[in-house]
């Protein structure tokens, strides 16, 4: 399907920044008709043959510019349970990642001015989200240790617990990615996702943008969703065993049983860089402009900043024991 | 620049102030003199006895130029002598059972009360080195220092350890170094608490310094992709159930340990009566 406007014709986008659907060549709000295509590999403007890969839910047509949504994918088994709208535009996201290279210092000065953006992509991401019932179970022995002194003998004192807890932890909505386009890392370094702005899926959130269906199924990507959850609960588990000098568990189990799966798309803004032959991809969470990637170090620079910092070292230490000296 | 200067503010303000204020505390001190010498009874204004022809002429004159000045900063005199010869026929000759290691202190304190040496009254306050290039018949070479009244007070057995090492460092392959710093190391030691300090090895500012910097090149030498920004609760719906919650005292036991207490004594350095009835401090070393 393609969004295209009623007042002139053009395709019809999602403004991240109006939250609404834009006309960019007539400056249209809400101007777009859906204009369906079935099942079809042309595009539905221009009639060019489309470059459809394995896993794409839209494309944008080579040709004419146009994103074309691909009905098939976004319905039946393919309908996203719920959709995060992009909240952060391209030129915001430009904005975002040039002032992120700013503030990395040790990035070369020529990073910005000689690299070359290679490419430019706004893709909604599929998600599997998890639903958790966890049941948490601790048995362990612990010991407060106190320590003093009476005349010229030192008392310590040991006191043996029997730790016990049970807990309930309901987790909402783990996600893990379902795209094997994306590294793992970086999708769970994009994390966390608000998902109080998120929307019943209606296929115009995705006119302008890329988009992919889920790669693997919810099932053979729970493992990534149960460690988060049970890490997660570990922490939460620790926090309440505060107070001992020592604990040594005899048994913990964290069951996880799941009650849901719900497939999503999450925004992610994707930027490659291009510096000195070598590729640079960055990409920000579409939601909350969370930044993730690396860029190149100026190796010179950290030495000649490491250098700074022994002189400073040095001198600052040697004043503060000479001052010691004098008083 | 901007960012260079911006990236390390902190760092060079806090350096800075430390600067000033040491180097205004350096001026205060060395603005700071001692009255006018009370002892009228020394028989010598000489404070270098090169009697081992150890150093130049030029070296004697400027030792004893650092030592006016610092005579008058410490309030204490300070006597360098330095010998080539067995001491030990004089050592017995005055205490019959005197070990090698001593042959030194007995000269250096009969040397300093012999001259009445003192800066506020004969046998009174100040310090004297003698260094003693002969090797005796064990083998060895000494030297020792020995302290008088306020010096006394002041240096304990590990500070005189302290000092001879620091001259020790130097005297092999250049006296008039090693010299130089006995007095200044008395100076300073005399003119400072350094009682925090005392302990701290030379190298450590440097050590720190090194590891310091190689820390910052470790982290700094790749970029990380990002941080983990999500907490724990981030997927909790609601907050945790805590459906059971025990912690249940079984027993305790309380062990007893004896605490050795010091039973104090500084060791090392030995004080002694002096042949003219003035007490000494002192410690020596060999080589």
């Amino acid at each position: 399907m393609l969004f295209r406007c009623k007042n002139c014709g053009g395709n019809t986008v999602y403004s991240p920044e109006k939250g609404k659907m834009y006309c960019p060549h007539c400056d249209g709000i809400d101007s777009g008709e859906i204009e369906g295509a079935g099942i079809r590999a042309e595009c539905v403007n221009c009639g060019a043959p489309l470059e459809i890969k394995e896993y794409n839910s839209t494309c944008k047509c080579e040709y004419c510019g146009s994103y074309i949504i691909l009905d098939e994918r976004v319905e039946g088994e393919y309908r996203p349970r719920m959709v995060l709208p992009f909240q952060i535009g391209m030129k915001r996201a430009v904005e975002l990642l040039k002032e992120e290279f700013k503030s990395r210092v040790f990035t070369p000065g020529t990073f910005l001015a000689e690299s070359t953006l290679e490419e430019m992509k706004g893709m909604y991401v599929p998600f599997w989200l998890y639903d958790y019932k966890a049941d948490i179970n601790y048995i362990g022995k612990g010991t407060k240790v106190r320590v003093w002194t009476g005349g010229d003998t030192e008392y310590t004192e040991t006191s043996y617990y029997r730790v016990a807890r049970n807990m309930g932890i309901d987790f909402r909505k783990v996600p893990v990615d379902a795209s094997i386009a994306m590294p793992d890392d970086v999708m769970d370094l994009m994390e966390p996702f608000d998902y109080n702005a998120s929307k019943e899926f209606q296929a115009e959130y995705m006119s302008g943008f890329y988009g992919e269906i889920y790669n693997e199924g919810a099932d053979s990507l729970e493992e990534r969703a149960k460690r988060k959850a049970e890490n997660d609960a570990d922490v939460l588990l620790k926090d309440t065993l505060g107070g001992y000098t020592s604990l040594i568990p005899e048994r913990k189990d964290i069951c996880l049983s799941r009650k849901e799966a719900n497939y999503a798309l999450l925004p992610v803004w994707r930027y490659i860089y291009k510096y000195q032959e070598k590729d640079y991809p960055f990409y920000v969470n579409g939601q909350t402009g969370k930044i993730i990637g690396s860029t190149p170090v100026s190796r010179k620079k950290v030495l000649a900043y490491g250098g700074t910092v022994f002189a400073a070292v040095w001198m600052a230490l040697s004043f503060l024991i000479g001052i010691m000296e004098i008083l | 620049m901007r960012q260079y200067v911006r990236y390390f503010r902190w760092i060079f303000i806090v350096t800075g102030i430390l600067a000033v204020v040491y180097a205004g505390l350096h001026l205060l001190h060395s603005l700071r003199t001692f009255p006018e010498r009370t002892n009228e009874e020394c028989l010598t204004r000489q404070r270098v006895f090169d009697y081992g022809d150890i150093l130049s002429e030029a070296e004697e004159e400027k030792l004893a130029d650092l030592i006016a000045k610092r005579e008058r900063q410490t309030g204490c005199d300070i006597v360098l002598v330095t010998l080539n010869e067995s001491l030990k026929e004089y050592a017995r000759k005055k205490e019959p059972y005197v070990p090698y290691e001593e042959f030194v202190r007995v000269y250096a304190e009969d040397f300093y009360d012999s001259n009445a040496f003192g800066y506020d009254r004969p046998i009174g306050d100040g310090v004297l080195l003698v260094d003693n290039w002969y090797r005796e018949e064990d083998g060895r070479v000494y030297t020792w220092l020995s302290t008088v009244g306020r010096a006394e007070e002041k240096y304990t057995a590990a500070h005189i350890d302290h000092l001879l090492d620091n001259v020790y460092r130097y005297v092999e392959r250049d006296p008039y170094r090693a010299y130089k710093t006995y007095i200044n190391d008395f100076y300073h030691d005399m003119a400072g608490g350094g009682t925090f300090t005392f302990y701290l090895p030379y190298w450590l500012p440097l050590a720190v310094a090194a590891l310091s910097m190689l820390i910052f090149v470790v982290i700094h030498w790749s970029y990380k992709k990002g941080s983990k920004t999500v907490v724990p609760t981030a997927y909790v719906d609601g907050s945790p159930q805590m459906y059971k919650r025990e912690d249940v005292f079984i027993n305790k036991i309380v062990t007893k340990r004896h605490i050795q207490r010091s039973s104090g004594g500084s060791g090392g350095s030995g004080g002694g009566g002096g042949s003219h009835g003035g007490h000494h401090g002192g410690g020596g070393h060999s080589r």
